[in-house]
């Protein structure tokens, strides 16, 4: 990830890191979904409503989809502050 | 039905969408409940009760209902519904509710709730569908299964049965091995107030439950080791069981039914085109056979806690598509097969893996038996004369 906003990206890390009740070091920016195994269908929809809360990133059929690395949630986020 | 009515104003307003979904959860809220109806608008639930409720009681149930309420509809968002195929307006010359003449015949014969028995006109019509659900089977080469009617608990839990579709399981038991317990039930045992007078510590812990799906089977007996070949298909036929509460009605809800599957397994992109496959071939069976139908993006029926995120989970990644056959008497659809994408939760949860190591992908194609013939008859009727041609001359 070039020109990171790290603060961002940490804080993705450490809401996943917590939904998925791992370490911070197993939530790495590269993570995909399925990458580990509380990254199945019901952690997924348990980190979209964390994120929905704590992000304000909307639960909607198209995010469901779309978000499911930590790069996608990353950027997601960005382009909500950017627009 | 008795008259006993509870009138509960929803704690956040039922979206249209979830009016059916929640009304038939809360057939599983309380045993005092004889009947829920939710309003169209969402905006009203009336409860039918088997007894009057005091005060307290109806606080108890109201309680109960606005729980389940919130959990399924609070932040839950709309599903795109996506139509695959729609000829739902397709002419079908009968428009009544072929129930009344199916149990007139005797063709239908009920045992208890939920529980029918099928004379020989339905049955021949039931062969007959499944002859045609072998036939894409065939299409495939599809290797032939034979799975038990009982279903291990054990491996159940392992696909996290028990967390998604609690309500609707049917346990297996039997009699302690003990001579005491064993006499005293043949001395005793009678069939009172709804069930036997049997006590529950008589019956044995739970190893086994009657299966509520025939394709589970398939992926328990390859679970914990790498997939030969790295994909299959299948098929089986086998009886599965629902319980549905209240809302075993008629032929559109049996506890106890019959499925044929096509079941596939390997990588992702051979589930989905075998699954994409079938539907089109699918497709050609029904125009033959004349069925009003369509085929639309689903969810499963699951319970109350795990509803909001399995279904859009599930939606979301449009995971499940139903055929919904017309029923002109009802002016309602009903579902009477499904196209299913499992993704790896198989795989995962089971341990079954491709040569590369990766969790395999699984899917199926599932018809139920009765209830294709049940929407047949709902829209041709029970005279044969009235068939299409390809039925008529099958069955003759």
């Amino acid at each position: 990830m070039e020109n990171t906003n790290t603060q961002l990206l940490d804080k993705i890390r450490n809401i996943m890191a917590e939904v998925f009740k791992v370490e911070l070091d197993q939530v790495p920016p590269e993570l995909v979904f399925g990458d580990l195994p509380q990254w199945d269908s019901m952690g997924h929809m348990e980190l979209m409503m964390v994120l929905e809360e704590d992000l304000g990133i909307p639960v909607t059929g198209d995010t469901i989809t779309d978000l499911v690395s930590v790069q996608a949630i990353y950027d997601y986020k960005l382009g909500q502050a950017d627009a | 039905m008795p008259d006993h009515r509870l009138e509960i104003t929803p704690a956040i307003p039922i979206p249209e969408h979830l009016v059916g979904q929640i009304q038939s959860k809360l057939a599983y809220v309380d045993e005092s409940i004889a009947l829920a109806q939710v309003a169209a608008s969402g905006d009203q639930i009336i409860l039918q009760l088997h007894a009057p409720a005091d005060a307290s009681r109806a606080a108890q149930l109201t309680e109960k209902v606005q729980r389940v309420v919130t959990e399924m509809a609070k932040g839950a968002f709309q599903p795109k519904v996506e139509v695959l195929e729609d000829y739902g307006e397709r002419a079908v010359p009968y428009s009544a509710d072929p129930m009344d003449e199916l149990l007139a015949r005797g063709e239908v014969s009920k045992e208890e709730t939920g529980i029918f028995t099928f004379g020989p006109l339905f049955t021949r019509l039931v062969n007959y569908f499944e002859s045609r659900f072998l036939e894409l089977a065939d299409s495939f080469g599809a290797q032939p299964y034979r799975f038990p009617t009982l279903m291990s608990a054990r491996m159940l839990d392992r696909a996290n049965y028990f967390r998604a579709f609690p309500h609707s399981l049917t346990f297996a038991t039997h009699l302690r091995e003990d001579l005491d317990v064993i006499n005293q039930f043949a001395d005793e045992a009678a069939y009172q107030e709804g069930g036997l007078n049997t006590p529950p510590e008589s019956f044995s812990r739970i190893q086994a439950m009657l299966s509520p799906a025939v394709c589970y089977h398939l992926y328990f007996s390859l679970a914990d080791h790498p997939l030969p070949g790295g994909q299959l298909i299948a098929t089986a036929v086998g009886n599965c069981f629902r319980y549905e509460s209240t809302n075993l009605t008629s032929l559109e809800r049996l506890w106890n039914f019959t499925m044929r599957e096509v079941i596939f397994v390997g990588s992702k992109e051979f589930v989905l085109e075998n699954r994409e496959l079938a539907r089109e071939r699918m497709r050609l069976v029904f125009d033959e056979i004349g069925l009003a139908y369509h085929v639309e993006s689903a969810n499963d029926p699951f319970f109350v806690g795990e509803f909001r995120k399995q279904a859009a989970f599930q939606s979301a990644f449009q995971l499940k598509y139903e055929i919904r056959a017309r029923l002109p008497f009802k002016d309602d659809t009903l579902a009477i097969g499904s196209y299913n994408y499992h993704q790896d939760f198989f795989g995962r949860h089971l341990d079954i893996t491709l040569p590369d190591g990766s969790p395999i992908h699984t899917g199926c194609t599932a018809f139920g038996l009765e209830r294709v013939v049940y929407a047949f008859l709902s829209q041709y009727g029970l005279e044969p004369q009235h068939w299409p041609k390809a039925v008529q001359e099958a069955l003759s």
